[in-house]
């Protein structure tokens, strides 16, 4: 038998390497920890979070189109959407828009169905409320979220 | 009246260990000892829960006070505020026991325990026999509690554990043995206190201030002696002496991703803490055991080389190595009270953090405070041997932590067959050339 | 955990206190399953002489669900089976439906494919090497492992938005281009991923502690790994050098150049090195798939309005777990009459009994974490 072996562990060199490994990664700066809610993470453009129904920025006015293709393309039929004949325009005109968050999946379908830049799944991870209103309405989907900013 | 008081209070009060001549005094000896032996466990949680999590790339407690410092305290309330609960069935008076045992072996150990030539509570003439037979008592107390309990799976992982520990103590004897052999090799033989040995030159002791005295007479620690036999013997009892106090990797009793969740399953709250107190005090137990043997107890480092004779008016007069050591426990404290302020200067400046930034800028004030204090002279001198031991067991704490972080854990029959197939012969056979070695010498 | 109870009979006048066998229930709340998994160990003392998994506590019904969806409307359910390595799902199925269309997606759509379901495959195996060191007792490599994920899932919420329920591709090819700068930050953490390799190696694979823990535990050969069904690295493992990228090359697998790698013993330290080398090939795969990277469109021209003609097909892809795969029959109107999953995991499950059968109970819970089974996969 070669002698490499024994030496090896009769001084506990296998041991040792993994010691060395945990001993490096002391080093302050490999703390991987984000201190949530002080160092928030950045997310990404395409992070597919809370639905935000877009209005044009320089009318105010929705870009909601009452297509209903979002609501088609809902895998669970959480969208709703009505909508009213505007006389004047002989277009569709949009009303009323809600969606129900508790069962939905963010898989983007309705992000993706959506002709204009209406709907659009934000970056917004932090709406948990501690109420039971999840069918969220066009008012809260244009507003957005205003997250409690905790300073703690 | 106010006389004879103070005559009781300071007639029996010697420098010399076991001879507190006073009940009075030997309660205040025990109950700082005491008291020391709980806040190294306090601090141990902390430094365990720090190191270990940034060993994991992850910050440990951050909240509970700056940099979780006051998070021991915090679970100490938890778990004194806990329900007490006792299973049904389980037999009340062991139930309520066992724990107790366990705590009292372990703290008893302590009464030997040297932290220095004058600095310890007794100096038995057995010290070394005493606390391997008192922790071996705590064996009972972990039957105890899994047999109270009522449930196979505590009795199981009680069996389990004693089994363990019974299998390791008997390597640690034998590498015990082999550190006791070289104390009679001394050419003097004349020690402090014992003025027996000093007739029979070649008499080895089981003191634990005796072995240590050995070490500094024949100048050398015994992890140096008889090259590579003490080291050998030191490293038998370092691996006996994790897989006695069932830490990783021989912690298969305790560990929660088996079956068996070991002898303290149906313990809950304080009872709980009380087992974490006696294994955290066991484990510097026997860290102890291995620093006095081996390690020079609190013989600093080339503790023969004094270094040039220096003097400085009013505050020192001897060796240069020597002063230079002197100060390195008040150095110490400054270096954590630097830390401290760094830490401060490091937190997020928000007005939320200013009661953290105010309680670690006062740590780091009662930090410093006390190393100036300990750079007065009387103090100075007193600390030295106190320092060095600590120092050592603070080394052997933190070896225990990155074993922990480190190594998977071995599976019971493997453990076993360490502890009987490996590490018993191999501490017999260090025996026997150890003893060969010494005889030819 | 619940209390043992005897399993034997009354049979004449033996009574079950004769019996030395005892019955425990690694009930479906525990540490180490990985999930929601019952396991009924037969115990003589500490040796195990038989097994009986009792699964089902994660079934949702996806199968079901898929027979009142579209086809596209179900792409995202199918990332919720195995949750770990969610891209190759959603690839499996998008390949059988396109198969089912006759259709193929461009050769860009093809590598990016590539690159995702090859990182996906490197976070699986972290997760994996994370939890199964934790089992055995190491706690550290855990956070190590997680820490060199968090990457990876990094690279999967730029680009298509979700970190761990991706739905990266769509039926057709994909539906998100690669974001700007995704090259690069591929070739830098590959590079970032192959010293973090070699951590793992030097705290595992030479410890003599991981050595006991795994060697010779755990076996099975390759015969018996064939008639169960078994596939994936415990297959490997055994002996037998079969993996659907080369055997069964799908999208665009057979361009790259990469090595199967197979363990001699099958027992549970040869799994381990066949991940760890197959960690190694995907950073290898990840490489070439990001240099050759061509230039096109990456959506076949399919009809919006998906009604595959009536038929059936049954694609399987080697997922990080085993070959997983879909059989989808169509009755031609816009939802599937079946989609039946084969899930890896599930297959590989039956394997337990055979190899943890005179083994110790302390290495049932090593097993289930070297079979890399995940309960969403089980279940279904």
């Amino acid at each position: 038998m070669s002698l490499a072996p024994i030496l090896r562990k009769i001084f506990f060199v296998d041991l040792l390497k993994g010691l060395s490994v945990t001993f490096q990664y002391q080093d302050p700066k490999e703390i991987y920890t984000e201190q949530y809610p002080l160092e928030r993470p950045a997310i990404a453009g395409r992070y597919r979070g809370l639905p935000r129904l877009n209005v044009n920025p320089d009318t105010r006015e929705t870009l909601c189109i009452a297509c209903d293709l979002c609501a088609l393309a809902c895998p669970e039929h959480l969208i709703v959407v009505k909508s009213e004949r505007n006389a004047a325009t002989k277009r569709k005109e949009v009303i009323a828009w809600a969606i129900d968050v508790s069962r939905c999946m963010f898989c983007g379908l309705c992000e993706d169905a959506c002709p204009t830049d209406c709907l659009e799944l934000s970056q917004d991870y932090e709406f948990a409320t501690y109420s039971r209103d999840f069918i969220l309405s066009r008012e809260r989907l244009e507003k957005g979220s205003e997250p409690t900013v905790y300073k703690k | 009246m106010l006389q004879s008081f103070l005559q009781y209070l300071d007639s029996n009060v010697t420098l010399t260990p076991g001879a507190a001549g006073n009940y009075l005094w030997a309660t205040v000896y025990v109950v700082v000892v005491i008291v020391g032996v709980s806040l190294a466990v306090l601090s141990m949680n902390w430094i365990e829960r720090k190191a270990l999590a940034h060993m994991q790339v992850r910050l440990g407690p951050m909240r509970v006070g700056p940099h979780g410092l006051l998070q021991p305290f915090a679970d100490a309330i938890k778990l004194l505020v806990k329900e007490d609960i006792m299973p049904d069935g389980a037999d009340k008076l062991v139930f309520w026991l066992a724990p107790v045992v366990i705590v009292i072996t372990a703290w008893t150990t302590f009464l030997v325990v040297p932290f220095g030539p004058a600095h310890a509570i007794t100096d038995m003439n057995i010290g070394v026999l005493f606390m391997l037979g008192v922790s071996s008592l705590s064996v009972l107390g972990i039957v105890m509690a899994g047999w109270a309990s009522n449930s196979s799976y505590p009795l199981m992982g009680s069996l389990r554990s004693s089994a363990q520990m019974i299998s390791y103590e008997v390597a640690m004897g034998l590498a015990v043995i082999s550190a006791i052999l070289m104390t009679g090799l001394n050419d003097t033989g004349i020690y402090f206190h014992h003025a027996v040995a000093s007739a029979f030159p070649g008499v080895g002791t089981l003191s634990m201030i005796g072995i240590v005295q050995a070490q500094a007479e024949q100048g050398t620690w015994f992890v140096f002696k008889f090259f590579p036999f003490g080291l050998m013997a030191f490293v038998i009892f370092a691996i006996a002496m994790v897989a006695e106090t069932n830490r990783a990797p021989f912690d298969l009793p305790e560990a929660e991703s088996e079956l068996v969740a070991g002898f303290h399953t149906e313990y809950s709250g304080f009872r709980w803490s009380l087992f974490m107190l006696a294994e955290y005090s066991g484990m510097l137990a026997v860290s102890s055991i291995a620093v006095t043997l081996w390690l020079g107890g609190w013989l600093r480092p080339f503790a023969t080389w004094h270094g040039p004779r220096i003097t400085i008016p009013h505050y020192w007069q001897g060796g240069a190595l020597d002063f230079a050591s002197s100060l390195l426990p008040a150095v110490v404290l400054f270096l954590l009270a630097l830390v401290c302020f760094v830490g401060v200067v490091r937190m997020p400046k928000i007005p939320v953090f200013r009661i953290q930034m105010l309680g670690l800028a006062a740590f780091g004030g009662l930090l410093g405070f006390i190393g100036l204090v300990l750079l007065a002279p009387p103090v100075r001198d007193r600390i030295q041997d106190i320092f060095w031991f600590t120092f050592k067991l603070a080394v052997f704490m933190y070896l225990y932590i990155w074993y922990r972080a480190t190594f998977p854990r071995y599976r019971f029959d493997q453990l076993m067959k360490v502890g009987w197939k490996v590490l018993l012969p191999v501490a017999l056979g260090v025996l026997i050339v150890t003893a060969i070695v010494g005889v030819l010498r | 955990m619940t209390q043992p109870a005897s399993t034997s009979p009354n049979t004449g006048d033996r009574t079950f206190l004769d019996s030395t066998e005892m019955v425990l229930n690694m009930g479906p709340q525990h540490p180490s399953t990985h999930g929601v998994l019952r396991v009924i160990l037969k115990l003589d003392g500490e040796k195990v002489l038989g097994t009986e998994c009792v699964i089902g506590y994660l079934h949702r019904g996806v199968e079901k669900i898929a027979e009142n969806r579209t086809y596209a409307m179900f792409t995202p359910y199918v990332d919720r089976m195995d949750y770990v390595a969610s891209v190759s799902n959603g690839l499996g199925y998008c390949l059988a439906i396109e198969k089912l269309l006759n259709t193929e997606a461009p050769l860009r759509a093809q590598y990016i494919r590539v690159i995702m379901t090859e990182l996906n495959r490197l976070a699986s195996h972290m997760v994996w090497l994370g939890t199964h060191a934790l089992d055995i007792g190491a706690m550290t490599p855990l956070f190590y492992t997680f820490r060199d994920r968090e990457e990876i899932l990094k690279i999967f919420e730029k680009y298509c938005g979700a970190r761990l329920t991706t739905h990266a591709f769509r039926i057709g090819g994909c539906i998100y281009e690669a974001y700007e700068g995704m090259e690069q930050e591929i070739l830098k953490y590959c590079d970032f991923l192959e010293p973090k390799i070699d951590e793992y190696e030097q705290l595992l694979t030479t410890n003599r502690i991981w050595l006991e823990r795994t060697k010779g535990v755990g076996v099975i050969n390759g015969e018996d790994c064939i008639a169960l069904g078994v596939t994936g690295p415990v297959l490997r493992a055994s002996g037998v050098k079969w993996d659907l990228r080369k055997a069964q090359p799908y999208s665009s697998y057979e361009k790259f150049d990469f090595e199967i790698p197979t363990g001699p013993n099958g027992d549970t330290y040869d799994r381990y090195m066949v991940r760890i080398a197959e960690m190694r090939q995907s950073v290898r795969i990840i490489r070439q798939a990001v240099a050759g990277l061509p230039e096109g469109p990456i959506m076949a021209k399919i009809p919006k309005v998906l009604k595959p003609p009536v038929g059936e097909v049954y694609v399987s892809i080697e997922a990080p777990k085993g070959e997983l795969g879909y059989f989808v029959v169509s009755d031609g109107t816009t939802q599937p009459y079946r989609v039946r999953v084969r899930p890896p995991s599930f297959v590989n499950l039956q394997a337990l009994d055979k190899m943890v059968r005179g083994q110790l109970v302390a290495d049932v819970v090593a097993v289930i974490g070297t079979l890399d089974i995940v309960l969403g996969e089980v279940d279904r």
